[in-house]
């Protein structure tokens, strides 16, 4: 089915007609292996504190949102102004089978992958019907459709206090012990998004989802079939940020569509993209965490936080034209440092 | 069942043109800026807030305390959103848009921190109190006014787009700004005044239902989400659209709240806005320009 | 034969950018397109490509009809073209540019990306732009974007490429190199070129054949020196005083 070959670091995939080329270069995982385990080593650091615990698992929740959007917003040449439908989506999923049928985590992922798939196929098509700025008008307006269905069908989805009693993720009797394991989960599926969705950006698709942010009409007639590589990201991506909301039901063991579908939520996920890095995704990583910790530091401060925070936010915005890990990008060579849009202006 | 086509059709005329009123402002912008003001909420925000600031804080009476409020709208609405955001990255929408939701949010928490819900703000600016009786409609006289004031505002509006000067190069500025700079047009003073004009109807709406309607810090969203699906409906800054879209949106939401079901006016109001987006994207209006 | 296009229409409201026209290309061909401005040569152009869809008529390619077809597919079968003003991906490096077309302009197998990297440096290197290869194409001047859109344009292994005004804004020197390296691709790759173009001496010299719109309608073929003395071709460039007063 799948040839493998190998020489020296090289290794060659044939499937059928598509053939896929990975070279292990381990001279440039020095950074990413210090990262990773300074990241291991914080949450070790961190057990006992249940709350520090939240706080990364929340940043990690973040950026798991994140990652796919960016990559969302290049590889449909859109800007998504409702990330959170399919937080809303996944997370409602999870906590439904969760509390009404019982079934344990891995089972209510395997179902929400499912209704996420189904969702993000339905509205794909509006990918390729809506231009740049309706699009984002119809993204801004859906999560806000699905916050007034929760709200009607009440006693389903139990609109104000949301759904609790969900099972946690991971269960070996000791909280304390939960916590911190479902930490550790969490890095994991960060970074198992960022390792999926980096690879993906590094290959030929990549460069298509680049080609189709810059000019589509070009990438058509170059011979690209950008219909169809649209709705592929758009549902690839949609249904990553729905296992994200997967994640942050079983974590937290409640899920209120009032914490993540309205407007407050989405400017934060939206923020963390563009602080972070405008559309990088390692940008995202760094954008997350700064927000979160942001959040959690300002929370000492008082009530004067709720003020604070969106001001804090909006300085930046304004005053990093990169963003944060623009700060350090800037001194190093770019390949390619996507540019987000609203709308195109047609020559 | 005429009784009910009565109170519809009452209620479409009302509702219709307090989302008019609503929504004029935000096509304003849409039409000659061509940006998306999703701070435009901050408007009804600061009206009432401000008011309420003055006539508290200062002992102002109404009267003076409306009038520096208005004042202090101009000069934010300058400022705080023309001149460091609007003007700065009115090619880089991403960021524009972003900073916009920030900003509003900014000022929904400012006034949230100073007069939560709990501090009971009021603004005594009810014109006739009472209730009318149109067949077996009961309607408080408060909302009438509104209604009348709104169609008095939009009036005035229209004419000064079609008679003025200074309306004309507006709608020139808003069909081919590049066409308009050639003529001499100068754009940057017409945007400030856009924008200027552009607070006058959230003042005017929110001092008016001001007795009818709920206070409370976050009414910016449901009213900048009204002028959204009124501008989507009849065109992004289309202002013959939008007149024409807002009575249509007033009669869809009297329809489904005397007949159907009135807790599902919101999602029925949406869900027609986006059917509407994803069959005819322009929405009603023919051009995207003003008039 | 291998473009066949019979009566071809296209308004765009009111106004009827291509009215009628029918020619042919046969293979190994260069055949110029020229007219005033507003003439539609750049509407046929992306009638053929397939940006916009024709209201009336057929157009062949290899013997399939096109009209109606998605942008993509008509770029499989063998069609390219270049742009007016150039259009590249501005925040793509140019060796990214031309990976796009040779990893998309047809259905390839076994091909890697490295494999398409290769390629790409091989068609950069074909047009001379082989040491711009990690430049933004933001960054480039004219006369190297318009050898990037050819170098783009070849990288999808084209049978027929039509050619937009290439010479629009170059200098004497420039345009010699780009008629030289036109002519070059077409003997090495073996295309058949459709070639608009404003400025007379290079198309009259280049092409083999000419075909002439005004208006919409096609008023004159043949071979240069035909068309060139023809007085209705005259007439429609320089007004009618003129075609007569030389005809005199």
């Amino acid at each position: 089915m799948v040839k493998i070959e190998h020489k020296r670091a090289r290794f060659v995939f044939r499937l059928g007609d598509l053939k896929l080329e990975w070279t292990i270069e381990p001279r440039y995982w020095r950074n990413h292996f210090i990262a990773i385990a300074l990241l291991i080593l914080l949450i070790l650091g961190l057990s006992g504190k249940p709350d520090l615990l939240s706080l990364i698992t929340t940043a990690n929740i973040y950026a798991c949102i994140a990652i796919p959007l960016a990559w969302q917003m290049t590889g449909t040449g859109r800007m998504n102004f409702g990330p959170q439908l399919f937080v809303g989506i996944g997370g409602f999923t999870a906590a439904l089978a969760s509390i009404y049928w019982g079934w344990n985590p891995w089972q209510s992922l395997f179902l929400t992958i499912l209704v996420s798939l189904l969702f993000a196929l339905l509205l794909s098509r509006l990918t390729v019907i809506a231009k740049g700025l309706y699009f984002s008008l119809i993204t801004l307006l859906l999560p806000l459709i699905f916050l007034e269905f929760t709200n009607i069908f009440n006693r389903v989805f139990r609109g104000e206090t949301g759904l609790s009693g969900i099972a946690h993720i991971i269960d070996v009797g000791d909280i304390g012990r939960n916590y911190l394991l479902g930490c550790l989960m969490s890095l994991g599926l960060m970074l198992v998004f960022l390792y999926v969705v980096d690879k993906v950006l590094r290959s030929r698709w990549g460069v298509y989802a680049a080609a189709i942010n810059d000019n589509e009409n070009v990438a058509n007639m170059l011979g690209l079939n950008i219909n169809r590589y649209k709705i592929v990201t758009f549902t690839m991506t949609s249904v990553m940020i729905g296992i994200a909301g997967w994640f942050a039901a079983h974590y937290f063991g409640t899920f209120a569509g009032v914490t993540y579908l309205p407007l407050q939520f989405m400017l934060k996920v939206l923020l963390v993209v563009m602080i972070g890095g405008r559309g990088e995704i390692y940008g995202c990583v760094v954008g997350a965490y700064f927000v979160a910790l942001l959040e959690h530091f300002l929370t000492r401060i008082g009530p004067i936080h709720y003020i604070l925070f969106p001001f804090i936010l909006l300085l930046l915005l304004l005053a990093l034209p990169e963003g944060l890990y623009g700060l350090y990008r800037r001194h190093r060579y770019k390949e390619y440092y996507p540019t987000l849009k609203v709308r195109k202006r047609e020559i | 069942m005429s009784d009910t086509i009565s109170i519809i059709l009452i209620y479409t005329f009302i509702l219709g043109s307090l989302y008019l009123l609503e929504s004029l402002g935000f096509s304003l912008i849409c039409g000659v800026l061509r940006v998306f003001h999703l701070g435009y909420g901050i408007a009804f925000v600061v009206t009432v807030y401000v008011t309420w600031m003055f006539m508290q804080k200062r002992g102002f009476g109404l009267g003076w305390a409306i009038l520096a409020m208005c004042a202090f709208q101009c000069l934010f609405t300058l400022l705080v959103v023309y001149y460091p955001i609007v003007r700065r990255y009115l090619e880089k929408e991403e960021i524009l848009l972003t900073a916009l939701l920030l900003v509003a949010m900014i000022g929904e928490e400012t006034a949230n921190y100073f007069y939560p819900v709990t501090a009971g703000v009021d603004l005594p600016t009810g014109i006739l109190p009472g209730i009318t009786k149109i067949g077996k409609a009961s309607v408080p006289n408060q909302m009438l006014v509104a209604a009348g004031i709104a169609l008095l505002t939009t009036a005035a509006f229209v004419l000064f787009f079609l008679k003025t000067r200074v309306g004309l190069l507006m709608r020139a500025v808003s069909q081919d700004i590049k066409s308009a700079k050639l003529m001499g047009t100068n754009t940057e003073r017409i945007y400030a005044l856009a924008m200027v004009l552009s607070v006058i109807p959230p003042t005017i709406c929110m001092l008016t239902i001001a007795p009818v309607y709920s206070i409370e810090p976050t009414l910016g969203w449901s009213l900048l989400q009204t002028a959204i699906l009124v501008s989507i409906l009849g065109g992004l800054g289309n202002l013959k659209g939008s007149i024409i879209a807002a009575y249509i949106l007033g009669f869809v939401a009297a329809l489904v709240s005397f007949a159907i079901n009135p807790r599902l006016v919101n999602v029925a109001s949406l869900m027609m806005v986006s059917l509407v987006l994803i069959f005819r994207p322009q929405g009603i209006g023919r051009s995207e320009s003003l008039w | 034969m291998l473009l066949k296009i019979e009566n071809v229409t296209k308004g765009f409201g009111a106004v009827k950018a291509v009215d009628g026209v029918s020619f042919d290309i046969h293979e190994g061909e260069i055949v110029g397109l020229i007219g005033p401005n507003g003439a539609g040569k750049t509407t046929l152009t992306n009638l053929i490509s397939g940006l916009y869809k024709a209201d009336g008529g057929r157009i062949d390619f290899l013997g399939t009809n096109i009209v109606g077809l998605p942008q993509f597919k008509i770029c499989h079968l063998g069609i390219s073209r270049t742009y007016q003003i150039p259009q590249p991906f501005p925040d793509l490096t140019a060796i990214a540019n031309v990976v796009v077309g040779v990893l998309c302009g047809k259905h390839r197998i076994n091909l890697s990306f490295g494999d398409a990297l290769l390629e790409a440096s091989h068609c950069l290197e074909t047009v001379g732009l082989f040491g711009k290869r990690n430049v933004l194409a933001k960054d480039l001047t004219l006369f190297e974007l318009r050898t990037l859109e050819l170098a783009r344009a070849l990288a999808t292994t084209p049978k027929l490429m039509i050619i937009d005004e290439v010479m629009a804004g170059l200098n004497p020197g420039q345009s010699l190199r780009a008629v030289r390296l036109i002519r070059r691709l077409k003997e090495e790759y073996r295309l058949t070129i459709l070639w608009i173009e404003h400025v007379m001496k290079v198309i009259t010299e280049a092409s083999d054949r000419i075909e002439v719109l005004n208006y919409g309608k096609k008023i004159a073929e043949g071979p240069p020196k035909t068309v060139m003395n023809d007085p209705i071709v005259i007439g429609a460039y320089l007004g009618k005083k003129y075609a007569r007063s030389r005809k005199a």
